[in-house]
């Protein structure tokens, strides 16, 4: 039952005539090995929900004198055309099935399953095949009203149908409640409670039927979805997000004639009607959401237990038989969960699909995966067969080239489908950097525009006066950086004056001093530069500017003269009272210039 | 190709736990940049302003608001 199909990027055709290829390998002819003996089987037919679950427990023996390798399972046409999901075990093995055709038995469907060993003469060997069928009960009558039960029909066969001579067999019919119209008798029958036994029945010869008929009550939800698109949203940022779209049908008996609300809510006698159904998600999601095409859909709960999240759906309305819903379901999962990386190398390891409801029955599915943009070396692989959909590409935000899309879609699947599938490929993680790199550059565009945005000049007449105004704030400008870078200077100056003072340094000191006063110098020179620069266009401003320089020349003697003394004093060329009294004059001659020069930076 | 046995989980390589102090931090360093941006264009005149400046103003705005930007998105779920 095992299928891999490894497909990758652009090879869809290939796989088109390759699945092609393997179906008419597999439907060869098949003889009928008349040797081969069902000694005893047991067969359980589950019908209590939506689906025909079918258990067959045989053990086969080998009456000939050579090997066997396989044995045949054999369905009505019927069966096989609403068969869902097959799985052949012997032991704990799963033994390989594949479709098989017999030229004498053209009307029915055959499948051929190897077996792990041959099968020696005379010995026996046990084989359990599970068979799972949706859309094979029949609401009987097909039209019901609000309050009426469901009665529905199975049409089968009281034998086993197989094409080998079975010596003893029994069945054993499973009901959902004791509540039976009519069923076919053929003795040995019994009947107790939920349960219907036939058989045994002994030497049976292959290919016997004999027609079973069962008309009972159930009332289990007869829910189908019809269409499940199951979308994943890869982000290599850590996020993995799931969105389901379903479309459910109720499949059951139709309601007939109107539908009354009052009698709904008043008394509980809508049997077969869908109030709500429980989905089951993953324990890590989170962000839950339930909507459809008009919002969110608040009559829901989330539960979340140890080892998932039980989601309890209540859809807007009740579904009755023929009656439809549409909704979306969507979550988060990190992605360390599901997502697993070597190098360069990722595998993502997720469910087909996931639980909907119990004993749930699909349509059809659509699986989408979409990776991140630059992703390459895409191969995908199912465990049983899928059909591959070519590649597609989507757009969502900061994407350039589109992230690549990988679908698959099968059609009629189960509960026992929930497998998973590993999504291998290959993304170089410094890509990562481009969708932030993105954002830096649009930021960038939008600060380069209004850099050129300033710089156009769209007037049609040059105007002098703004011109010159303009010409005249900017040299202002430059004044007071060259003016601030002056006044630091000067605390320079004193910083060294003090340290002359208590290192008495004479030679070391006046080196730096050199160097600061001639820095003064030459900011004083672009300031007087500037001077004339203004003048050209403001006398009035270049007057401050020029009366700013006087003061600054009164403060720089006087901390020239500062400077002079101390040294004087360092080298013992003047008395420590001739210093202080020369020194006080000059203090306030510095405080005063320095108290002017404030006032006056103002106003330039 | 690697096989799954060999493989380990692979995680965000930004713990997604601290989406919400990367974008604010980055995002206010952004903005702060931007505001200092735009005033020197609307203050400056053509006199008086620096195109080295103004660029180096503008890459470093451009480079914090864009990854607060990115940030901002994964926060709130849009997980590019």
């Amino acid at each position: 039952m095992c299928a891999l199909t490894t497909i990758h990027r652009g090879s869809m055709r290939l796989l088109v005539c390759l699945v092609v290829a393997v179906t008419g390998v597999v439907a060869a002819q098949d003889g009928i090995n008349k040797d081969l003996i069902n000694k005893k089987i047991e067969r359980k037919l589950d019908i209590s929900s939506q689906l025909v679950k079918v258990t067959q427990k045989i053990t086969l023996e080998n009456g000939g004198p050579a090997p066997v390798r396989a044995f045949l399972v054999t369905l009505t046409q019927v069966e096989k055309d609403k068969l869902s999901y097959m799985n052949v075990q012997s032991g704990s093995s799963v033994l390989k099935v594949s479709e098989a055709q017999v030229a004498e038995h053209r009307d029915l469907a055959f499948f051929r399953v190897d077996l792990r060993d041959p099968l020696q003469p005379g010995k026996t060997a046990n084989v359990e095949v599970e068979m799972i069928m949706t859309q094979l009960l029949e609401p009987y009558p097909a039209y019901i009203q609000q309050g009426e039960k469901q009665l529905v029909r199975y049409t089968g066969n009281h034998y086993v149908l197989t094409p080998y001579t079975t010596t003893t067999q029994t069945t054993t019919v499973t009901l959902p409640s004791p509540n039976i119209e009519s069923y076919s008798r053929l003795k040995p029958t019994t009947h107790t409670d939920t349960s219907i036994t036939y058989g045994s029945y002994e030497g049976v010869a292959g290919f016997t039927v004999d027609p079973m008929t069962i008309h009972y009550e159930n009332n289990s939800p007869f829910l189908m979805v019809s269409k499940l698109e199951r979308i994943i949203e890869v982000s290599h940022w850590g996020n993995i997000a799931v969105e389901e779209t379903l479309d459910v049908l109720h499949t059951g008996a139709k309601l007939k004639g109107p539908f009354s609300r009052y009698d709904y809510q008043r008394e509980h006698n809508s049997y077969s009607s869908i109030k709500s159904f429980k989905t089951i998600i993953p324990a890590s999601a989170k962000d839950v959401y339930y909507r459809d095409e008009i919002g969110n859909i608040s009559t829901s709960h989330m539960r979340i237990q140890d080892d998932a999240v039980e989601l309890d759906l209540r859809p807007r309305f009740p579904l009755f038989g023929g009656w439809k819903t549409h909704y979306k379901i969507g979550y988060n999962v990190p992605s360390y969960e599901y997502l697993y990386s070597s190098g360069d190398e990722y595998i993502l390891k997720m469910r087909i699909l996931d639980h909907v409801f119990d004993d749930v029955t699909i349509d059809e599915l659509k699986l989408t995966v979409i990776l991140p943009e630059g992703v390459r070396n895409v191969a995908f692989e199912t465990p049983y067969p899928m059909e591959r959909l070519p590649d597609t590409v989507h757009y969502t935000y900061l994407d350039t080239v589109g992230r690549p899309v990988v679908s698959v879609t099968k059609r009629n699947l189960v509960e026992s489908h929930i497998q998973d599938f590993t999504l291998h490929y290959k993304f170089p993680a410094i890509l990562m950097l481009q969708e932030p790199l993105l954002v830096v550059i649009a930021f960038f565009i939008l600060f380069l525009t209004v850099i050129l945005y300033v710089r156009l000049d769209l007037t049609l007449s040059k105007d002098d006066a703004t011109e010159a105004k303009m010409r005249v704030s900017s040299h202002c400008e430059q004044v007071h950086t060259h003016h601030e870078k002056r006044a630091r200077l000067y605390e320079k100056l004193e910083e060294e004056i003090q340290k002359l003072k208590s290192s008495k340094d004479v030679t070391h000191s006046q080196t730096a001093t050199k160097k600061i006063q001639g820095s003064i110098r030459d900011e004083t020179q672009a300031i007087s530069d500037l001077s004339a620069k203004i003048r050209l266009d403001n006398a009035e401003y270049a007057e401050k500017v020029a009366e700013l320089q006087k003061l600054d020349k009164t403060l720089r003697e006087s901390v020239v003269q500062q400077l002079t003394n101390v040294e004087k004093l360092v080298a013992g060329k003047m008395s420590k009272q001739q210093y202080m009294d020369a020194e006080a004059p000059l203090h306030k001659k510095k405080e005063e210039a320095l108290e002017k020069i404030k006032v006056l930076l103002g106003n330039i | 190709m690697v096989g799954l046995e060999s493989m380990s989980r692979y995680v965000s390589p930004v713990n997604p736990a601290i989406y919400p102090h990367l974008t604010l931090v980055l995002m206010s360093i952004g903005v702060f940049f931007t505001a200092w941006f735009f005033v020197y264009e609307v203050t400056s005149t053509k006199l008086t302003r620096d195109f080295f400046k103004e660029c180096l103003i503008a890459l470093v705005a451009s480079v914090f608001m864009g990854f607060g930007i990115l940030f901002l998105l994964l926060w709130v779920g849009i997980y590019v």
